[in-house]
C-alpha cells in the first residue's frame, strides 16, 4: 500500500502508475526458445506437462467435442499429399505475453502479470467468465467444463506441489511456476543468491528428447536462453498483434 | 389519436384500473403456463448445469462463449425500447408516446432482469459472482476496473437501478389512483406504494422536474450500456469482433429490436387487456416509421462492416468473413439479413404499416432476426480466430436451447405480473392528451 | 380548519386559485388528476430545487467513481496487459456510469425531500381529485378568514365545499 509514504513519493508513484508498462524491469524475465528444426512432434512435452501439473483426464468422448485440456499442444501444419508431405510442428503453449490481451479483461484480477514476467492464473479467484480465453489469440487457455476426477490408483501420481482445479475455473501453462518457486526458495536459503541458469527446468523442457526447448532468465545475459534468442531464425508467433510473447520460436530451416 | 372518440377522465381511470383489478380465468391459465415453462425450461436445466458444470452447454475450447452471452446481449438490446420511448420522446415532448410508455418501460426493466439472469447462468462459478462488485472484504481484493467486463457490471447495475427508479417514480400518481379505487389489503399496500400522493401542484411540479432529470440521465446511460456491452467483443483482438463500428452497431440494433418488441407488446395489450381505445393507428404509424428508419441504419452499418472487412483484406478477417457468409451458419446469416433488412421495407407501404396483424408478424420476424444476429456474432467469429490448427465449431446443446426458450417465459411471467400490479397505461399522462372539459362545450 | 372546494371545470378551478392567491391566502394546495402548468404558475413555483440535487449527485458520483477506481487499483499493484495501473480510458467509462448512478439516486432523494413525500400525516383529500375533479384546499383558516375563502370558492362555481378538521 502506498498510503504510508509521504506526499512526494505518493505523487511520484501515482505518476509512475499512470504510464503503461509499469514493470519496465522484471525481477527475472522467464523466457523460452523452441527450436522448430529439432522438434519431431513426439509429444513427450505434452505427456510431461500432464504428469507434472495434474492435468485432468478429459476422456475420448469429450476431447472429440473439442474440450481437451492440454497446456502444451503440438500444432501440425503440412503441405502436399502423401508421399510428398512436408510437415511442421509448433508446440503451442501459453506465450506469457508481456502485453497479454487476456489479462486486461478478467473482471476479478484472476490473471495478471507478476514481477517475474509470468502471466499468472489464480485458480481460487477465477469465477469462470471465460473472457480471457476469448481474448487470447493463441487459444492456449483451457476451461474446466466439468470437475474431472482420477480413478484409483491414478490419483496417487498427482503432483503435491500443484493444486487440482474444480469445475468452472480457467487454467493454462504457468511455466511450471511451482518449480520456479522451489528454485527461488532454494536460492534465497543459499545465501540470498540469484537463481542460476539451468536450475529451473519446466516439465516440457525436461521431457523433450531432442532438447528443442531452452528455458531461462533473459535478464541474465550469460544464460543459454539469452544467446538462443539472438538467433537470426528467431520469431514470435502472431507478433504483428503486438502481444510481445516471451517465447521465441526458431524457424525450421527448409532443405 | 383516439380512434374511437375521446374518453372522459373518469373513463380513463375506469378502463385502466379494471384491467388491473378485474382478473379472469384466462389470465391465471396464461400465468400458470408461463411460470411452468420458465421453471421447466430455464431453472431446471440451470440447476442441472450447476451440478454438472458448464460442460452441459455446447461450448468448447474455441467457442467458450455461446448462446448465454448472445441471449444476454439480445435481452439488453430489447431493454432499450423503454428508454427510447419513455425518455427520448419525453424530452422531445411527443404526445403519442403517452399511452404506451409505461409498458415500454416495464419491458426495459424485465429485459434487464432476464439479461442479468443470463450472466448468472453463463459464469463458471456463480457462487463467487459477487466478487465483481466493489464490496469491502477481509481479503482486501477489489475488482479490476480496467476490464471491459467491469464496465459491463457497472453499466448494467446503473441501468437496472435507474430504470426501476424511473418506472416507479412515474407510476406514483397511478398508484394513488389504484389506492383510491381499492379496499382492504390492496388499499393499504398502495397507500405505501404511492407515498400518500394527493396530486397537489407542488407534488406534480416536483415530480415533473425529477422525471425530466431521470430522463436526461437515462438517455446517455442507455447509449453507454449497449456500447459497453459491445465492447466485451470489440475490445478483444478476435477477427470479426475487433471493429470500431461495434458500439454504434449494437446501440442501433438494440433500439431496433426494442422498438419491434414494443409493437409486439402493444398488440398483446390491445388484444388481452382491451386497450384499443388508447393504443391506435397513430401509435402503429409512428412506431412503423421509427422501425423503417432504424432498419435502414442497421442495414447501412452491416454494409459498412462487410465492406471495410473485405477491403482491408487481412487474412484473419477474410477467413472469419468467409466462414460467416458461406460456412455452416450461412443460412442463419442470410435469414438475419432477410428479416432485418428486407422484410421491414414492407412497412414503407401504408397497407402494412397500419395493419396490426401484419405489424405483429413483421415485429416478431425482426426480433428473430436480431436474436440470430447476436448468435451469428458469437458462433462465427470464435471458431475462426488466428491459428488455423485451432479452428473449431460450435453448436448449442439442449440445455442452451431450453434455457433460451425459458428466458422468454420468464420475461412473459414478469410482464404478466406487472400488468396486475402497475397500471399498464399511464392514467395521468393519457389525461394530459385529452381536451379539458369546458363549461361552454 | 381547512376548506376544500371541488370543481368540475378546470377554468373555474384556476380562477378560484388566482383569486385566493391575490386575496392574500398563502396556505393553498391545488389538487388535480393531471399536472397543470397554470396551477403551478399561480402558486409561483418556478424552477424546482430538485435540479440542485441532480447536479450535486452527478458531481459527487463522478468524483467518487474515479476515486474508487484509482483507490482500488492501488491496494495491490496488479499490472494487466502492459497497461498503466491508473488507466484513464478505462476509468473514464466507470466514472461516467457512477456519475449517472449517483445523479439518479440524488435526484430521487431530492424528490422525496422537496415534495415532502412519503406523507406521514393525513392531509385533506377527496378521491375524486384523483379521477376527474379539481380541488382547492385552503388550510389554516378560521372564523372570518374561512368565510372569505369560502365565498371566493363558491363565487368561482364550486360543485361542492367541505370543511375538514385539520390534525396538527
Amino acid at each position: 500500500m502506498i498510503w504510508s509514504n509521504d506526499l512526494s513519493t505518493f505523487v511520484e508513484k501515482l505518476k509512475a502508475y499512470s504510464k503503461p508498462g509499469y514493470y519496465d524491469e522484471f525481477d527475472y524475465h522467464w523466457t523460452m526458445t523452441i527450436d522448430l528444426d529439432r522438434c519431431t512432434g513426439c509429444e513427450a512435452c505434452v505427456v510431461a506437462c500432464q504428469a507434472e501439473n495434474n492435468l485432468p483426464i478429459v476422456g475420448e468422448k469429450r476431447i472429440a467435442r473439442n474440450r481437451e485440456i492440454k497446456w502444451i499442444r503440438i500444432e501440425r501444419y503440412w503441405e502436399g499429399d502423401f508421399p510428398d508431405v512436408k510437415m511442421g510442428f509448433i508446440p503451442m503453449l501459453c506465450q506469457q505475453c508481456d502485453d497479454a490481451p487476456c489479462e486486461t479483461v478478467c473482471p476479478v484480477f484472476a490473471t495478471y502479470h507478476n514481477q517475474d514476467g509470468l502471466n499468472t492464473q489464480i485458480y481460487n479467484r477465477c469465477i469462470g467468465t471465460r473472457s480471457c480465453a476469448i481474448y487470447c489469440p493463441y487459444e492456449v487457455r483451457y476451461f474446466n467444463w466439468f470437475t474431472y476426477t482420477w480413478d484409483e490408483p491414478l490419483e496417487q501420481q498427482l503432483n503435491p506441489d500443484v493444486s487440482v482445479r474444480e469445475k468452472g475455473v480457467m487454467e493454462k501453462c504457468t511455466f511450471c511456476i511451482q518449480r520456479i518457486r522451489i528454485a527461488k526458495d532454494k536460492a534465497k536459503d543459499d545465501d540470498q543468491r540469484r537463481v542460476r541458469d539451468g536450475e529451473v527446468v519446466p516439465a516440457c523442457v525436461q521431457g523433450c528428447p531432442t532438447e528443442a526447448m531452452v528455458f531461462g532468465d533473459s535478464n541474465d545475459p550469460e544464460a543459454k536462453v539469452s544467446k538462443m534468442m539472438k538467433n537470426p531464425r528467431g520469431y514470435a508467433v502472431l507478433e504483428e498483434l503486438n502481444t510481445t510473447p516471451s517465447i521465441v520460436y526458431l524457424k525450421k530451416a527448409h532443405a | 389519436m383516439f380512434d374511437q372518440g375521446q374518453p372522459s377522465y373518469a373513463d380513463v381511470n375506469k378502463d385502466v384500473l379494471s384491467s388491473m383489478l378485474e382478473t379472469g380465468p384466462r389470465y391465471w391459465v396464461l400465468l400458470g403456463t408461463t411460470m411452468s415453462v420458465a421453471v421447466i425450461c430455464f431453472f431446471m436445466p440451470w440447476v442441472y448445469q450447476l451440478f454438472v458444470g458448464i460442460g452441459a452447454a455446447g461450448m468448447n475450447r474455441n467457442a467458450v462463449w455461446g448462446t448465454y452471452i448472445s441471449n444476454f446481449i439480445f435481452w439488453i438490446g430489447l431493454s432499450h425500447s423503454g428508454t427510447l420511448l419513455s425518455a427520448v420522446l419525453h424530452i422531445t415532448n411527443s404526445q403519442w408516446r403517452k399511452s404506451i410508455y409505461r409498458s415500454a418501460e416495464a419491458m426495459t426493466l424485465f429485459s434487464l432482469m432476464t439479461a442479468a439472469l443470463f450472466i448468472m447462468v453463463h459464469v463458471g462459478r456463480v457462487w463467487f459472482v459477487h466478487w465483481t462488485f466493489p464490496i469491502p472484504n477481509p481479503m482486501g481484493l477489489w475488482p479490476n476496473f480496467r476490464s471491459p467486463l467491469m464496465f459491463d457490471v457497472m453499466a448494467i447495475t446503473t441501468y437496472l437501478t435507474a430504470s426501476s427508479i424511473f418506472i416507479y417514480m412515474g407510476s406514483v400518481p397511478d398508484f394513488a389512483a389504484v389506492r383510491d379505487a381499492s379496499t382492504g389489503l390492496r388499499r393499504r399496500l398502495y397507500t405505501i406504494f404511492s407515498f400518500g400522493w394527493r396530486g397537489t401542484a407542488k407534488e406534480w411540479h416536483t415530480l415533473g422536474w425529477a422525471y425530466t432529470f431521470f430522463a436526461v440521465f437515462v438517455i446517455p446511460l442507455a447509449v453507454s450500456v449497449h456500447s459497453i456491452v459491445s465492447w466485451d467483443f470489440a475490445l478483444s483482438i478476435v477477427p470479426g469482433l475487433h471493429h470500431t463500428i461495434f458500439a454504434p452497431y449494437f446501440v442501433c440494433g438494440a433500439i431496433y429490436s426494442g422498438t419491434a418488441g414494443i409493437v409486439t407488446v402493444m398488440y398483446c395489450l390491445r388484444k388481452f387487456l382491451g386497450f384499443e381505445k388508447y393504443i391506435g393507428q397513430v401509435h402503429l404509424d409512428n412506431l412503423g416509421k421509427l422501425l423503417i428508419a432504424l432498419s435502414l441504419i442497421w442495414s447501412y452499418i452491416n454494409i459498412l462492416e462487410l465492406f471495410s472487412t473485405w477491403y482491408g483484406g487481412t487474412s484473419f478477417e477474410i477467413e472469419a468473413l468467409k466462414f460467416r457468409l458461406t460456412g455452416f451458419y450461412a443460412p442463419l446469416y442470410w435469414e438475419m439479413i432477410l428479416f432485418c433488412a428486407f422484410v421491414p421495407l414492407l412497412m414503407l407501404f401504408k397497407k402494412f404499416r397500419l395493419s396490426w396483424n401484419k405489424m405483429l408478424v413483421i415485429s416478431i420476424l425482426i426480433n428473430i432476426g436480431m436474436l440470430t444476429e447476436r448468435f451469428i456474432i458469437v458462433a462465427t467469429s470464435l471458431p475462426r480466430k488466428f491459428l488455423p490448427n485451432a479452428f473449431g465449431f460450435y453448436f448449442p446443446s439442449w440445455v442452451e436451447i431450453s434455457i433460451t426458450i425459458g428466458s422468454f417465459a420468464i420475461f412473459a411471467t414478469l410482464f404478466l405480473i406487472f400488468i396486475k400490479w402497475v397500471p399498464a397505461v399511464s392514467i395521468y399522462e393519457v389525461k394530459e392528451t385529452l381536451k379539458p372539459l369546458r363549461r361552454d362545450a | 380548519m381547512a376548506i376544500m372546494g371541488t370543481f368540475v371545470f378546470e377554468e373555474d378551478f384556476l380562477a378560484a386559485a388566482e383569486n385566493l392567491k391575490s386575496s392574500g391566502f398563502d396556505n393553498i394546495s391545488l389538487l388535480s388528476p393531471l399536472p397543470l402548468e397554470e396551477a403551478q404558475e399561480v402558486l409561483g413555483l418556478g424552477k424546482s430545487p430538485v435540479r440542485r440535487f441532480s447536479l450535486a449527485g452527478a458531481m459527487i458520483g463522478g468524483a467518487a467513481g474515479f476515486a474508487m477506481c484509482v483507490a482500488t487499483a492501488l491496494v495491490f499493484i496488479l499490472p494487466t496487459g502492459g497497461r498503466a495501473i491508473i488507466a484513464l480510458p478505462s476509468y473514464l467509462v466507470i466514472t461516467y456510469e457512477m456519475t449517472i448512478l449517483l445523479g439518479v439516486l440524488f435526484t430521487l432523494l431530492g424528490f422525496h425531500i422537496i415534495s415532502g413525500l412519503p406523507a406521514w400525516h393525513d392531509e385533506p383529500y377527496t378521491e375524486s381529485a384523483g379521477i376527474d375533479r379539481f380541488v382547492v384546499v385552503v388550510e389554516g383558516t378560521d372564523g372570518e378568514q374561512a368565510a372569505r375563502a369560502e365565498a371566493i370558492i363558491r363565487g368561482a362555481g364550486a360543485e361542492e365545499i367541505q370543511h375538514v378538521e385539520e390534525k396538527s
